[in-house]
């Protein structure tokens, strides 16, 4: 027993030193002068990283424009894949299973395959450079994977609820809105931050999508990279595009730890 | 109103919202993957030619042998790796909260920013293993031994994704009612048999999505694999989509879309057989 606690502490510490080592990193470099600055000489302890993005206004812009386009993309996500999840989970239909997959089937479409059609596309709607575009496009990937685990916490609420819901005289879509909402609001909290997840990090559409106007912070942080790249300011960039993730995963912790099955 | 048709009232906010954005670009790509194309006005009916080429190419063969590789690779490290890490977890206080935070992290980095971290974290200058490395004086060159450079592929693409599998695996593991466990302790069952007949049957679901996700990703893996070192050296980590990347950088419009189309076909018929695969076995634990 105790050389399981001592293993599991070490195998514990393991891990949180692999996976914190290369953000400490990044963390350490970002308060680092690591260009010759007039006020901080290379390698000394600076914020400067930190006063520099705030005083570039399209680096500052690029944080709007991937908040704005990851909350329309999980608002939008959710608003479709939760009628989609519940008729998956309690209406029996012909060819149920064949039509999950087909849904399924846009979640494994590469994004670099459907990157210039979907330009072609947004060009022609003037969707183009705007997140309500970037939105949209994250949705291939993002509603499948919402209906699936929505599905999956719908599933495993008791069919009386629905019953007597209907009997005291909701409608479906009232029911769902009234009662099936708070009950799965674990589940909407693990697929809001899956969509949060895929949407935040995703560069092609994000930056395919934004040519001249509306760019993400992936765009703005390759942009900083060239034939002398400030990688002080890099990691400052970085730094800053993990806390609207951090916040994010603060909120959610309960929820993914409280547990689901998924169902295949 | 039959069930059939309330169903599908449903489901068609999500559908339609699919096929417009998902749909109508891929019937957009099946179209151009006919013509040699010079602009969207000047294009010229070339048939079949695209996929010809594509799939007599030796390189072709190549880059797909590399991406199967890479995914069998990265799913042989991390599925066990993330089971390891869900299985010892406790079921409940901080230690939980802290180590799901923690393997999440990695999860909400940009893709983009996912090389620039690891080069400079191997960099023999300013870098924490780099330095290391450095002191004690391992041979490591990730630009020009192709070994190396797939080791370092591999440990980042386990870095950034074995959190997923293990919050997944986690989530599956915790909506396992503790009954089972009670039953599983009056039988005297071993720690192998709870894992083998009670964990695992219950974990399918939560698998198959992490193994799905997991699939896809690797196998299509662009924004990470090009960071590193562009496809080198010498093609070693050029991978399908690298080639896409190429096409579509050099404006060949055409056979782009033909290869886009391959690749989705190729995509799609591999997710269909896991799929079939952990389906056929839901209807007889059931």
């Amino acid at each position: 027993m105790t050389l399981k606690r001592i293993l599991g502490t070490f195998g514990f510490l393991a891990l949180t030193v692999f996976i914190l080592l290369p953000l400490v990193q990044v963390i350490v470099l970002s308060f680092l002068s690591t260009l010759h600055h007039d006020t901080a000489p290379k390698g000394s302890l600076t914020l400067l990283n930190y006063a520099n993005i705030f005083r570039t206004d399209r680096l500052v812009a690029s944080f709007l424009n991937s908040t704005i386009y990851v909350s329309l993309n999980v608002a939008l996500t959710l608003i479709v894949a939760l009628p989609a999840a519940y008729a998956f989970a309690r209406f029996p239909f012909r060819s149920a299973r064949a039509t999950f997959f087909a849904l399924l089937a846009f979640r494994v479409t590469p994004p670099v395959v459907l990157s210039l059609p979907a330009f072609l596309l947004f060009a022609q709607i003037e969707l183009l450079n705007t997140p309500v575009g970037v939105a949209l496009a994250h949705c291939v990937f993002n509603v499948p994977i919402a209906i699936w685990i929505l599905e999956s916490f719908i599933r495993g609420v008791p069919k009386e609820l629905d019953e007597t819901a209907f009997l005291d005289g909701y409608s479906t879509p009232g029911f769902i809105i009234k009662h099936l909402i708070p009950v799965i609001a674990p589940g909407i909290g693990a697929a809001a931050f899956f969509c949060f997840m895929f949407s935040w990090v995703e560069v092609v559409f994000a930056r395919t999508l934004t040519i001249t106007d509306g760019k993400p912070i992936t765009t703005a942080i390759s942009s900083l990279f060239g034939f002398q790249t400030d990688i002080g300011l890099v990691m400052a960039m970085t730094t800053l595009s993990l806390v609207p993730g951090l916040v994010m995963i603060w909120f959610v912790r309960n929820h993914l730890s409280r547990g689901f099955t998924v169902r295949v | 109103m039959t069930s059939d048709a309330r169903a599908w009232l449903y489901i068609a906010p999500a559908a339609v919202l699919l096929l417009l954005v998902g749909g109508i670009p891929l019937a957009i790509n099946a179209y151009h993957s006919f013509f040699d194309i010079f602009s969207l006005e000047n294009k010229f009916w070339v048939g079949g030619e695209w996929y010809v080429s594509i799939l007599t190419s030796e390189r072709f063969y190549d880059s797909l042998m590399r991406s199967l590789l890479f995914s069998t690779v990265v799913i042989c490290v991390q599925f066990p790796l993330g089971l390891l890490i869900a299985l010892s977890l406790p079921r409940g206080g901080w230690v939980r909260s802290l180590g799901l935070i923690l393997l999440a992290v990695p999860l909400v980095v940009p893709w983009n920013m996912i090389p620039a971290i690891w080069l400079s974290l191997i960099n023999p200058e300013t870098g924490a293993i780099g330095q290391l490395i450095t002191a004690f004086d391992i041979p490591f060159d990730y630009k020009f031994n192709p070994v190396h450079t797939w080791i370092l592929l591999v440990v980042m693409d386990t870095w950034h994704w074995v959190g997923l599998v293990a919050i997944l695996a986690c989530s599956g593991l915790a909506g396992i009612a503790p009954a089972y466990y009670q039953a599983a302790a009056i039988d005297r069952a071993s720690r192998w048999q709870v894992f083998r007949f009670i964990e695992l049957p219950k974990l399918t679901g939560a698998l198959t999505m992490a193994l799905l996700l997991r699939f896809m990703d690797s196998f299509m893996i662009y924004t990470e694999a090009f960071g590193i070192n562009a496809g080198g050296p010498s093609g070693a980590t050029t991978f399908l989509s690298l080639d896409l990347g190429e096409e579509i950088k050099a404006f060949n419009y055409g056979p782009a879309a033909a290869r886009s189309v391959i690749y989705f076909a190729i995509t799609l018929l591999i997710v269909h057989a896991f799929w079939r695969l952990l389906s056929a076995r839901r209807e007889d634990a059931v």
